[in-house]
């Protein structure tokens, strides 16, 4: 499994220099430096990519996260810390929206995976079972992810608009009762739950082609031997395909939490936090305080909430990887 | 083995029959959005504003044609296949060079190097976009489709690298000695034997890299004024951005949008199925 597996990238034989005598040790060591020096041309574009885009703004980043600056003024005023404190309890207007932010965040990173694989995962199992049309559902179920974007967001929006189609399919099969009268994404109570099912929407189709995948790469006579041994469908399900699956399921909730916590293109393009933020993100905090502030000095705290986001991905990144293997 | 069961006459099961209903269904869940952006689509004003039908009372392509042609969306189509064109270019060239370093050439700091390309992919985009667009403002490449390739194919180095340096390590050594032994060097095996033999692993990265990089729109929004410069993404905003949303050519934009991906991904689904699956196998 690439997306998980640890791949060691030095873990190969005979890469070391041969230890024999001194002078062909030389002669190795020669062939070795330009063994080195062809390694390095080879890596060189990405890394030169890399220092050029990369480390500056990673260093600017975190550098400014420590400062308070506006954007136009010629000099930073150097903070310390005060900006993380700020947005985890001292300020009163920024802590408070930090919070909410944070627990609407929470919820889609929990939402997102678990819906994901209850999804993903018996619908896998279903396509795995049936041999006939299988090209074509597999091709149908990955429409959503190639076409999640903005054109996708509007289309959704359009269908859940006031008069849009889920209420009319609501209020023609009797269940008007549960239709929104002012849209699925002006509703507080309804807003960022239907976000969530809109991205696990657009997650189900990689996750479902890892696990259709991951079944059809169990040896079908491991199957047939615990068939003959007298174990049942749950008993095979349990000890055979569940942990081969594990490592997939692992990588779809990594990528979930790191997506969910990372992206939101989806909050901005649909609700824009709204109505009355109760669809705010940590990442759209992030984006309004680094763009839409004017002159008010908030670039500092929008690159410190960017680290902390940082720091609570990784963070739950390793959290989550090691219940995972310990319940392998 | 299901064909001869089915040629001599089994009776689908219960089973089966559920099976497939659960497939349906969801297949419906999955064109739901997609399907009322083709009615919208093809409504014309009267029509949208009055909801309803999924099937058009009036179909017509008059609001296709009038947002492609009043709207300029062919200019934006151009705009969006040159950056998509040139961030996959770039990205198979840099990232395969890299990944083939770190599959098969040694030299120190490899592990190192590799681990540091992977670890980037914590760092949310956001954090880093304010100083991206700092910089590029110095450089003078703002607001220019070199400023969006240039991150673009940067942002895309965890999951490249990691993708293809697994799928060239798949690749047994013997052919590299081999190919060693017949006096051809790091270039051409790189050239000749390992990237023909990587063409899934290398199409399914394109398509990753392809479909993100169409859609995109927080750098593309933050980065762009020039109206000539912008992609399908801000064009379609700038039509939805009207006091009165009118959707039937916010749909036909959208299905503007899609339709180029929908057919990268039709025309690479093989491979690119093959690819993904390949990177669970190992």
């Amino acid at each position: 499994m690439a997306l998980l597996n640890t791949i060691d990238p030095s873990g190969r034989p005979g890469a070391g220099p041969s230890r024999r005598s001194p002078r062909r040790a030389r002669r190795a060591g020669r062939r070795a430096r330009r063994q080195w020096l062809i390694g390095y041309a080879f890596v060189a574009p990405a890394v030169l990519l890399f220092l050029v885009m990369g480390l500056y703004t990673i260093g600017y980043s975190v550098t400014l996260s420590f400062a308070k600056w506006n954007g136009f003024t010629p000099n930073w005023e150097w903070v310390g810390l005060d900006n993380y404190r700020d947005l985890l309890y001292r300020d009163p207007t920024l802590a408070p929206e930090l919070r909410s932010a944070a627990r609407h965040t929470a919820i889609a990173m929990l939402a997102v995976p678990v819906g994901t694989v209850a999804v993903a995962l018996p619908l896998a199992v279903l396509l795995n079972t049936v041999r006939r049309l299988r090209g074509l559902l597999r091709s149908v179920y990955f429409l959503p992810y190639v076409t999640t974007g903005i054109a996708v967001y509007y289309a959704w929006r359009y269908v859940l608009e006031p008069d849009g189609s889920i209420n009319l399919l609501l209020r023609s099969v009797g269940l008007g009762s549960l239709a929104r009268p002012e849209g699925w994404l002006a509703d507080p109570d309804t807003a960022l739950a239907t976000l969530i099912v809109i991205i696990i929407w657009g997650s189900v189709p990689v996750a479902m082609l890892l696990y259709l995948a991951g079944l059809q790469a169990i040896d079908p006579h491991l199957l047939e031997a615990a068939q003959l041994d007298g174990a049942g469908g749950v008993r095979v399900v349990r000890h055979i395909t569940w942990p081969l699956l594990v490592p997939i399921t692992a990588a779809i909730t990594l990528l979930g939490i790191r997506d969910t916590m990372q992206g939101f293109q989806i909050f901005l393009l649909m609700t824009n936090g709204g109505p009355g933020g109760h669809t705010d993100v940590l990442g759209l905090q992030a984006y309004q305080l680094a763009f839409f502030q004017n002159l008010s000095p908030t670039l500092g705290v929008a690159s410190a909430l960017g680290w902390l986001i940082f720091l609570a991905a990784l963070l739950l990144t390793v959290v989550n990887a090691r219940l995972l293997r310990s319940s392998q | 083995m299901n064909a001869t069961r089915a040629a001599t006459g089994r009776r689908p099961s219960v089973g089966r029959l559920v099976a497939y209903a659960g497939l349906a269904l969801y297949a419906a869940v999955s064109l739901y959005p997609f399907a009322w952006m083709v009615s919208g689509a093809l409504k014309d004003r009267d029509e949208i504003l009055r909801g309803g039908h999924l099937v058009p009372r009036r179909p017509t392509w008059d609001t296709l044609a009038e947002t492609w042609s009043r709207l300029h969306f062919f200019d934006y189509l151009l705009n969006s296949l040159r950056v998509t064109g040139l961030t996959v270019l770039g990205v198979l060239v840099v990232y395969s060079l890299a990944s083939y370093a770190f599959a098969v050439l040694d030299f120190p700091g490899r592990r190192f190097l590799f681990w540091f390309f992977v670890a980037l992919l914590f760092v949310p985009g956001i954090t880093v976009l304010l100083p991206l667009v700092i910089l590029e403002n110095r450089l003078g490449i703002l607001g220019t489709h070199l400023g969006l390739v240039l991150p673009f194919v940067n942002g895309t180095a965890p999951l490249t690298v990691l993708l293809l340096t697994n799928a060239f390590r798949t690749i047994p050594r013997e052919l590299h000695d081999a190919a060693r032994v017949d006096g051809a060097g790091e270039v051409r095996i790189f050239w000749r034997v390992y990237l023909p033999l990587s063409r899934p692993a290398l199409i399914t990265i394109a398509v990753l890299t392809a479909v993100p990089t169409w859609n995109e729109y927080v750098l593309t929004r933050v980065s762009l004024n020039d109206e000539s410069r912008y992609t399908l993404p801000l064009a379609l905003e700038m039509l939805a951005s009207g006091n009165v949303p009118r959707y039937n050519e916010i749909m036909a934009g959208s299905l503007i949008l899609v339709v180029p991906v929908i057919v990268l991904f039709l025309v690479a689904q093989r491979y690119f199925v093959n690819g993904l699956a390949g990177a669970v196998k190992d």
